[in-house]
Parts: structure tokens; C-alpha cells; sequence
């Protein structure tokens, strides 16, 4: 029993990041009243991203302050089921935010589309490869929704971003300059690209010479005054140098708090609750339904928060987690491939490159922000012939620059050992003279990568922690290294480059480690589908099995596509939330049959 | 732990003579000399000197105990980094993967504790001892290839000793290394201070501007004013 | 400290051939320091990037020529009008709100903003005449001039509400959440003294001319920051913010400015 129950709201959102709280303020204007329970504090980039203070690479980029806090919950790890999962007892290869904003708050704001091909993944492939084309062992589908029905919405998203860029497909038209590999676009992006450092111009210029398509990386970093569509105002990024792992205090990378919240937080639908924890979903007694939420409040109390509908807004592996201990759908089994939730589970290869130049190129990689640099889409999702390659997917190559923290920031090249006097002067000689290149791609899902729950270890409130079993499937190790041998060849193609070295976290023979920071780009385990059998919700974001809930974020994705998520997984919120509001408020039921 | 000495004494005595003349000037906390380090023995702090100046010795730019390192990893090791803040310490605890990450049962600064205790005793001439041998030492143990006994895994150590080095030496100084931007300097990072919107798009052009940490006041290192106790993470 | 070279900078292709430097004018001004008292400071850690805005380092003989620019020297001298007349030959300005100070002022952006009055971009009745008398080797060398002269702040600074001045301090260190102003410390480099070369201090400089530089930007009469930053802030503030921030500021002190 709940230590108080609280009276009844109409819609209950976990989590008070991206779209938790765009979810709020478009259901709040739709008169229904909105609770937010977030587990972290209130925050504010005006009075809690500042620089100086901000700027601290110790502070925010090493021990991960604005991040989850690992000692009341983490996962468990392991690369396939032969092993003992252990747990991930630091922060590594991905970085989950807490608090308000989420993850939204560190981001780079490296804001993308899908391709219309990666939505429609499995039919794609095989119309124009053959039925039997995609490896057998990958569970790859299609997402249930096509790019012209989720145009409008990340085309709104990309406004209220205030997104920097150039369009390469203006309503079909494609444009040299822009990504023309994208699909069409109804508008130009709200704000012109980027500067451009040196690093990124001769990437751009080599891989121009070679008959590729360079354009500028599409950036929530806004380049001008700019007012969104909520009234949010931003301003024009310093070019820093501190914007992943970090908030920021110029008003300049669009985030959830300033775009969003600062819209939001005043209206008479809208609450949101810090420190509260959602324990369980839970159901009605036919099971069809949510009821409510049960959590652990600012002062330690269990709470029951019935609602008339429960949004599912944390972050990926969070939502999945919360579904399993509240018995939400019905869990994956790897053996007999029956259940959804856990299932589909996915990445991200991520391998570097990196091209060392003569003294007289000067980069001042200090001077970054996270979406700076030049991009070549050419070897991304389907752009390419995969037709003798033996697998499916690809991965962007973007030169970039996103900042010169001296911590992190330590350029060698090839052959130089990892600490001693050697080390110290090949620092010290290419810090200012090094072009940072990475390649980030696709990661296609498996049977065998799958999330469940751990047998051992518990979180703070005694729950069993996540269970992650994963390793990259051999068609991510061998797309990995085809693109990364093609951004290789670009890297040497560039003026003034003495040596170019690369290193691949997806190499064939090595396995995928939650060590060293890769991406916070964790997909999968609760999919959106068109079977009720092969998807944990229909194509709106709605439960198959409790229709009431529905569910935001990267979770959805059937497999993970070459591109960051945000842009995608924001592209389906305001998808899901023009069906809630339109459709299912006046009549509520499962939107699709099952 | 009776450790009431001096740490200029302590960093002065350690190694060779050409690095004694310039320890007890460069030294990051002179002001502080009088007092104990917060975590660190004498032995430790000893041990620590000869261990961070094998991984960034000494050459045109200072080495790392000369940037103060020693200063901060006892910092850490004695704030919440040490105790375990940033990590899951749920048992049990099993040996895992390489792939698993940091299994160790104790927290940074009590696995730190145990694991230069165990290793001074399978080389006790580490600290005070020549190059050569510091670099071997330094080198089998990057490799995982000393014993240090059950539950003090080597590889782990040197990286958590590694990662304190390479961050002590750039972090901001108010941490107390990074001492007179010792590292930035070396670079040619210009620190907290960051506003680049007309300079981004200058291609080649070198940006002097001499560093200036969080807490920079004009004409100061950057470091915490003394007295005042500097930052703990 | 490794000494730095002066190589720099900023990439301005400053080709203003060098000018005849026509015979001093006058006596000596003594409130005017000799140049070989400033030379010390031109590698000083806060002003080195300010001396530098051409590709070779500032010497002497641009010093010279600064300071006589700045008594009404210049080569096209038709306006009769010196700097230190309004801004005193230290760079000590006043308080009306007109004439701010000068001393210490990175010196690329003392000179981007003769340029942006001369070209009308910063609009200014008396400044856009002054600039554009001066050739492009004057305006540099006035303001590297002004870059490395230090003025004293003359205390007391008057009375002012508390109230205001912890508004101004607060608005100063963190912003406003709830107006969506960013703090100034974010880019004004420590305290508010200025982060060289584009940025200027804000420690000690007069309340009357920030307030009222911070309504021209507010009403677009001024636009000449990179990207119109500063209108974008000023858009958010009420009078009373930046009469309280301006007045915060003008206590803070600046002692690279100051000498003291």
C-alpha cells in the first residue's frame, strides 16, 4: 500500500527531459492536466550552466556530474549469455542524463532525419537487394512509419531547435551544399549552418575533390537571434568549446529547459514534480489499462499517482527497465524469441579518425561547439550500392571539431606509446594541428542482443537492476570497417596531412566494452511495429497491451540507424502526440488492431 | 595515520637531485607546507612523485609532480572521487571482463591505498629508483602483468592512476595540479574564459591568449587562493 | 612562465601603408605616460593579445604613434579633436555616459570599433567623423595604445541601493532563469575584466555609458558584436536590469586597468 494517494490527473509523464516535457506543454494546451515526475532537481541554464564555472572538463566531462547517479542505479553487462552480466559500475560508453532536462542538457545537438529508407528498413533492402538479402541473423524491421508522415514533425522540432544547416532536398529539389542523399524537406532549415574551422573546410574540400557530397553538420547550435515557435528565445553560439557533457549558459544549444520548459512551467495544466521516482506502472485489474504511477517522492514516501493516461518519457534503457518490473507487455525470451519487451535491442559503431597536419595548419580545436564540422553522407544507411558488400546499414563520416579540452583532447599519432616523454611531446606538438574525424553508424538488431532483468544485483529501491546482453553483430563489424577504410581515404586526401590514424571500436575481433565512452545512443528493447508480436507498441507509440500508455524516445527504434536520435525520436513524439491529441483524447482505445 | 610533516619535505626528499633543486619552488601548495596532505602518507606521496613523473616526466615543460599532481590526486583520493561517489558499489563482486570495467571491491582511494602498498613491497625501489627501473615497473603493470595479490587487479590500478595523472596535470587548477597552467600552457588551451565567435573561422591564425582558469584573477595562476580550501571532486 | 612570442594575430589584414608620422604637435601633454613606461606591459598577460593586431608585434614606434593619435596628432588632423579630450590621455573617460573608459581595453576591440564607427556601423555623430580621419595604421596604433595605458578609479563611486547593486551582481554572476538573460561572466572573462581580443571589461567601466550601450543595443541603434549577441541580451532587460548590472560593474575592480 502507498504511503498516500494522490487525487486523479489526467495525464501522468515520467521523466522531464526532451519529451516529457514537450509532451506536457502540447497535452497541457490541449486542456488536460499534466503531472511531470522527474527523478533529479530542478536546474536552469541561466543560473546553473554559466561559465566560468561551467567550463570545469574535471568536473562535468570526467566524473559526469550532470549525469545519472550511478550509485542508486545502473545495469548489468554482459557480451552474450555464456557470461555472468556484471555490473556497469561507472559511467562509460554511454552517459544518461538525470535531472531537469535530461539528457537533452548534454547533448552535442548534432540534430538529423532519418533517411525515408532507414523507416522502412527490412522492405527497402529487400526490393531493391532481394528477400534474401539481409543477414539472417538480424531482426531488423521496419519502424511502422514512413518520412512523409513524420516530415511536418521533425520539421517543427527542427524550429524549435532553431536548427543551423542547409537544406540538400528542398521539396524534392536537390541542392549541392546540403545533404542530397536526405529526403525532401518543406522548408529550408530556420537558421543558416555553421562557421567553419579549418579542420573541418579541408575535410570538406578533400572529400569534394574525390566526387563526394560534404555539407555542413546540422546543429541545435544556433548561429543567430532566434525565436522559436513556443516563444522560446535563443541565442547565437560563442563556439565554446564546452557543449557535450556539459549545459549550456549562452542560451545557444537548443534544450529541453529554455526551448520547452521556460514555455511550459507557468501554465495552469502543468506540474512537475522533482525527485520523484517512478517505482512501477500500475495496471487496472483487467490488465488493459495503466492506473496510474507509483514513486518515491522528495521525502522518501511511496505515492500513488492514478491517471487517466501514463506517458512513458524516460530515458531508453529506463523506460524498458520500468516496463519489466511493472510487468508492462511481456518480456523477451531469447530462447524462444517470444515476448517484445527487451527485444531489438541496438547501438551504435563508432570508430575514429584522425589526420595529423604540417605546423602552419593551426586548428584551435578549443574553439568547438558539439554540431561543428563538415559531414559526408555518401556511405549512410542506403546512400550506397551494398549489393557485394555483405552487409546493410553505414555510418556518416563527419570531420569535427568539438572542442580542445585538454583531458580528453590528446591527439597522437599512430605508434605513439600511451603515457611517458614520447607521449607528453606528441601532445604537446599536435594539440593545435589535428583534424578529428569520426565515423557513426548504424547498428543493426539481433535475437541475441536483448535487455532483461538481472538476477543478482538491485537498485536503491531493491529492484532488480536492467540486464544488457550485447555484442556488435558481425554485419555492424564489417559496415564499421568499410566506412571507416573510406573516411581513412578521405583523412588522406586532405592538404597539409603528414599521418592519419584510425582506431574502431567495432573491429572485427574485438568486443563492444561499456569502458570508454562511445555514445549515448542506446536504442531498442520496447519497438514501435505494425505486429503486436514483433512490437512492444503500434505504430502511434501506443502499448499493444495497455492502451492508455504510451511510450517516447529512442526505445522505439527497431534497429539503430548511422544517425544521432534526437532529431528521430523527436520526429515520432510530436508524430505520437498529434494522434493522442487528435484521435485517442475524444476516444480512447488502441489506436490500431491488434 | 600519524602523516604530521611537511609536504615540501616530503616531495623534496624523493627523487633525483635535478628534480630536488626545482620540487621545493614549484611545488603547488607552499602556502599549505605546514599541514599534512588530506589522504596521502608520507610513503604514498613518496610513491606517487616517482609514479606520475614516469607517466609526464620533466622536460621543457614541468614534470608532473612539479604541475602539482601529487597535490591533487590527494585531493581526490580524500574527497568524494576517492569515496566511491561516482561509482555502483553493490555486491558481490566478481572478476570480470576487460569489457566489464572497474570490479574492484573497494573504492578509488582504498584500492589505491592497497595497490601501492602492495606494489612498494614487490618493488621497493620503485620510489627513489632509477628510470630504467621506473619505467619497467610503470610498463609491466600498464600491462597487467604484476601480482599485486587478490582483489587489487593491476591493469585497474594503473589506469585509475593514469587517469589521476593525466587529469591532474589539465585539469583547472583550482584543484591544485595544472599548477601556473603547467598544462595549458604546454598545449595551448586557453582555459574557462571561452568566447570564440569571431575567431572560429580564422583558419591559421594562433590564438596567444595566455589561460585563464575558473577562478583566474588577474595577474594570479589560477589556483585557489591560499587559505581557502581548494575545490574537492 | 614561458615567455610567449608575439607572433599573432587574429587574422585583420592590416595593410595600412605606414603613414609619414607627421612632427609632434605641441608640448608634451603630462597626464600622457611615456612610451617607455608602457612597453613593459605590451607582453603584459592581459593586454599582449590587446598589442597585437597586426601580423607583426607591436613596437615602440606604434606606440609613439598612439600616443600622439591620441593628443591630436593624426596625419589628417582637419577635426582638431584629440582623444584625450574626452577621454583623457590614461584612457580615464568620464561619467556622463559619453566618454567610457579606455585604459586597458583589449586593443583589437578599440579597433574594431574606430572601424565600425568609421564605417557607420556603430553609430556615433562624434566618433564616426573622428575615425574616419584616422588611417588604418592610426586607428591601430591609438588603440594599442589605449590597450596598455593603466587610469586610476576615483573613489567614492557614489551611493547606491543595495538592493539594486545585488540585483546587478546576481544578473552579473548567473543571469536571469526567468528572463532568459545569461550571466556576463559567461563571456566578460573573470569578474567582468574583459576577455581579450573581442571582448571588453566591464569591471569599472562607467555605469552611465553601460546602461545606455545597453539600450542602443536594446533598440538596434547598435549591432556591431559578432552575431548582434548583445541585442539579443539586452532585448530581455529592463532599465532598471541595466541600470542595476552597469552599477554592480562599475564597483568591481580592475586593478590590470587600474594599476593598482
Amino acid at each position: 500500500m502507498p504511503d498516500k494517494t494522490l487525487p486523479k490527473t489526467d495525464v501522468v509523464i515520467i521523466g522531464g527531459g526532451w519529451t516529457g516535457l514537450t509532451a506536457a506543454y502540447e497535452l497541457a494546451h490541449e486542456g488536460q492536466r499534466c503531472v511531470i515526475l522527474e527523478r533529479g532537481n530542478h536546474r536552469h541554464d541561466a543560473t546553473s550552466f554559466g561559465a566560468p564555472e561551467e567550463h570545469d572538463e574535471l568536473k562535468y566531462a570526467l566524473r559526469a556530474t550532470h549525469m545519472m547517479d550511478v550509485r542508486k542505479s545502473t545495469l548489468t553487462f554482459r557480451n552474450d549469455t555464456s557470461q555472468r552480466a556484471l555490473p556497469m559500475r561507472r559511467l562509460g560508453s554511454f552517459l544518461p542524463g538525470e535531472g531537469l532536462g535530461g539528457a537533452g542538457i548534454h547533448w552535442n545537438g548534432q540534430l538529423w532525419r532519418p533517411l525515408p529508407s532507414d523507416l522502412e528498413m527490412r522492405s527497402h533492402y529487400e526490393n531493391r537487394y532481394g528477400a534474401q538479402f539481409i543477414p539472417e541473423d538480424l531482426s531488423v524491421q521496419d519502424w511502422g512509419v514512413t518520412y512523409d508522415e513524420l516530415e511536418p514533425h521533425l520539421d517543427f522540432f527542427e524550429k524549435i531547435c532553431g536548427a543551423a544547416g542547409y537544406a540538400g532536398n528542398l521539396n524534392g529539389e536537390k541542392r549541392a551544399g546540403g545533404n542530397v542523399f536526405e529526403g525532401p524537406r518543406q522548408n529550408e532549415y530556420p537558421n543558416p549552418a555553421m562557421k567553419q574551422p579549418v579542420s573541418s573546410t579541408k575535410f570538406g574540400k578533400a572529400a569534394e575533390r574525390m566526387g563526394l557530397n560534404p555539407f555542413p553538420f546540422p546543429s541545435a547550435n544556433v548561429t543567430q537571434k532566434y525565436e522559436n515557435p513556443y516563444g522560446a528565445q535563443l541565442h547565437p553560439c560563442a563556439y565554446c568549446g564546452f557543449c557535450e557533457r556539459f549545459g549550456c549558459g549562452y542560451f545557444a544549444k537548443a534544450d529541453p529547459i529554455i526551448c520547452v520548459y521556460d514555455r511550459i512551467k507557468e501554465h495552469e495544466n502543468f506540474e512537475i514534480r522533482f525527485q520523484s521516482t517512478v517505482m512501477r506502472v500500475e495496471k487496472s485489474a483487467d490488465g488493459r489499462t495503466a492506473t496510474g504511477v507509483t514513486y518515491i517522492d522528495a521525502d522518501g514516501l511511496e505515492v500513488f499517482q492514478p491517471a487517466d493516461i501514463v506517458c512513458m518519457n524516460a530515458y531508453a534503457l529506463w523506460n524498458v527497465h520500468l516496463m519489466l518490473v511493472s510487468g508492462l507487455g511481456e518480456p523477451y525470451d531469447p530462447e524462444t524469441r517470444t515476448g517484445t519487451v527487451g527485444r531489438n535491442y541496438s547501438y551504435q559503431t563508432i570508430a575514429s579518425v584522425d589526420a595529423f597536419f604540417e605546423k602552419e595548419i593551426i586548428t584551435n580545436p578549443f574553439m568547438g561547439a558539439g554540431a561543428l564540422g563538415v559531414i559526408v553522407d555518401d556511405y549512410n544507411g542506403d546512400n550506397f550500392d551494398h549489393s557485394d558488400l555483405g552487409f546493410v546499414g553505414g555510418a556518416y563520416i563527419a570531420c569535427k571539431q568539438y572542442h580542445g579540452r585538454p583531458i580528453s583532447y590528446q591527439p597522437t599519432p599512430e605508434g605513439t606509446p600511451r603515457w611517458g616523454a614520447e607521449w607528453k611531446r606528441a601532445v604537446r606538438e599536435n594539440y593545435l594541428h589535428h583534424a578529428d574525424m569520426v565515423v557513426h553508424g548504424s547498428s543493426m538488431s539481433t535475437p541475441g542482443n536483448y535487455l532483461d532483468l538481472d538476477p543478482t544485483w538491485t537498485d536503491a529501491y531493491g529492484r532488480p537492476l536492467l540486464r544488457m546482453t550485447f555484442n556488435f553483430p558481425d554485419n555492424d563489424r564489417k559496415m564499421a570497417e568499410y566506412v571507416t577504410n573510406r573516411a581513412v581515404e578521405i583523412a588522406q586526401n586532405m592538404e597539409n596531412v603528414t599521418s592519419v590514424a584510425s582506431s574502431n571500436l567495432a573491429a572485427v575481433g574485438s568486443d563492444y566494452t561499456v569502458v570508454p565512452y562511445q555514445t549515448t545512443h542506446n536504442v531498442g528493447g520496447a519497438i514501435m511495429g505494425t505486429d503486436r508480436n514483433t512490437s512492444v507498441v503500434n505504430r502511434y507509440g501506443q502499448m499493444w497491451d495497455h492502451h492508455n500508455v504510451f511510450v517516447f524516445g529512442a526505445c522505439l527504434f527497431p534497429q539503430n540507424l548511422g544517425y544521432n536520435p534526437t532529431g528521430p525520436l523527436m520526429g515520432l513524439a510530436y508524430w505520437t502526440l498529434e494522434h493522442l491529441k487528435n484521435d485517442y483524447l475524444a476516444n480512447p482505445r488502441p489506436l490500431m488492431d491488434a | 595515520m600519524g602523516q604530521e610533516f611537511s609536504r615540501r619535505a616530503v616531495l623534496a626528499g624523493l627523487t633525483s637531485g635535478a628534480a630536488l633543486a626545482a620540487l621545493p619552488v614549484n611545488h603547488a601548495f607552499a602556502a599549505l607546507d605546514d599541514k599534512p596532505f588530506y589522504f596521502l602518507t608520507r610513503d604514498e606521496a613518496r610513491f606517487l612523485a616517482s609514479f606520475c613523473d614516469t607517466l609526464i616526466p620533466e622536460d621543457e615543460y614541468p614534470s608532473a609532480s612539479q604541475a602539482g599532481v601529487v597535490d591533487f590526486i590527494d585531493l581526490q583520493l580524500a574527497g568524494p572521487y576517492g569515496k566511491g561517489r561516482y561509482l555502483y558499489m553493490q555486491g558481490p563482486f566478481f572478476e570480470g571482463t576487460e569489457q566489464q570495467g572497474y570490479q574492484v571491491s573497494l573504492p578509488p582511494a582504498e584500492f589505491i591505498r592497497q595497490g601501492i602498498a602492495a606494489l612498494a613491497e614487490a618493488e621497493p625501489r620503485f620510489a627513489g629508483g632509477d628510470d630504467g627501473l621506473r619505467l619497467l615497473v610503470t610498463t609491466r603493470l600498464s600491462e597487467g602483468s604484476v601480482d599485486l595479490g587478490s582483489g587489487l587487479p593491476a591493469k585497474p590500478l594503473f589506469d585509475e592512476l593514469w587517469t589521476l595523472t593525466n587529469s591532474g596535470y589539465f585539469a583547472d587548477p583550482m584543484y591544485g595540479g595544472n599548477k601556473s597552467y603547467a598544462g595549458w600552457e604546454m598545449v595551448g588551451f586557453p582555459g574557462a574564459h571561452a568566447y570564440y565567435l569571431s575567431f572560429v573561422d580564422q583558419h591559421n591564425v594562433p590564438y596567444p591568449q595566455p589561460p585563464m582558469g575558473i577562478n583566474h584573477q588577474p595577474g594570479r595562476d589560477g589556483s585557489m587562493p591560499s587559505g581557502l580550501k581548494p575545490q574537492e571532486l | 612562465m614561458k615567455s610567449r612570442t608575439l607572433k599573432t594575430c587574429v587574422g585583420l589584414v592590416l595593410l595600412a601603408a605606414l603613414a609619414p608620422i607627421p612632427a609632434m604637435v605641441g608640448a608634451q601633454d603630462t597626464s600622457t605616460p611615456a612610451v617607455g613606461a608602457l612597453e613593459s606591459r605590451l607582453d603584459d598577460e592581459r593586454t599582449l593579445f590587446a598589442a597585437t593586431i597586426s601580423d607583426t608585434p607591436p613596437d615602440d614606434d606604434l606606440l609613439e604613434l598612439g600616443r600622439l593619435v591620441a593628443m591630436g596628432g593624426a596625419e589628417n588632423v582637419g577635426s582638431g579633436m584629440a582623444c584625450i579630450t574626452c577621454h583623457g590621455g590614461q584612457g580615464a573617460g568620464d561619467g556622463s555616459g559619453a566618454f567610457p573608459r579606455l585604459a586597458g581595453l583589449p586593443g583589437w576591440y578599440s579597433y574594431k570599433q574606430l572601424n565600425d564607427y568609421a564605417s557607420g556601423d556603430r553609430p556615433n555623430e562624434v566618433m564616426t567623423g573622428i575615425a574616419q580621419r584616422l588611417t588604418e595604421r592610426e586607428r591601430e596604433a591609438v588603440a594599442t595604445y589605449y590597450a596598455v595605458v593603466q587610469a586610476p578609479i576615483h573613489r567614492p563611486l557614489g551611493e547606491v541601493d543595495q538592493g539594486l547593486m545585488q540585483w546587478g551582481g546576481q544578473l552579473a554572476a548567473v543571469g536571469s532563469a526567468e528572463k532568459g538573460i545569461p550571466a556576463c561572466v559567461n563571456c566578460h572573462g573573470p569578474q567582468g575584466t574583459g576577455n581579450p581580443p573581442s571582448v571588453p571589461y566591464l569591471a569599472g567601466q562607467y555605469a552611465n555609458y553601460m546602461a545606455y550601450q545597453l539600450q542602443l543595443w536594446k533598440d538596434g541603434v547598435r549591432d556591431n558584436d559578432p552575431m548582434d549577441v548583445m541585442s539579443a541580451i539586452a532585448e530581455k532587460m529592463s532599465a532598471e536590469d541595466m541600470r542595476a548590472v552597469s552599477e554592480y560593474y562599475r564597483r568591481v575592480e580592475n586593478p590590470e586597468t587600474t594599476g593598482e
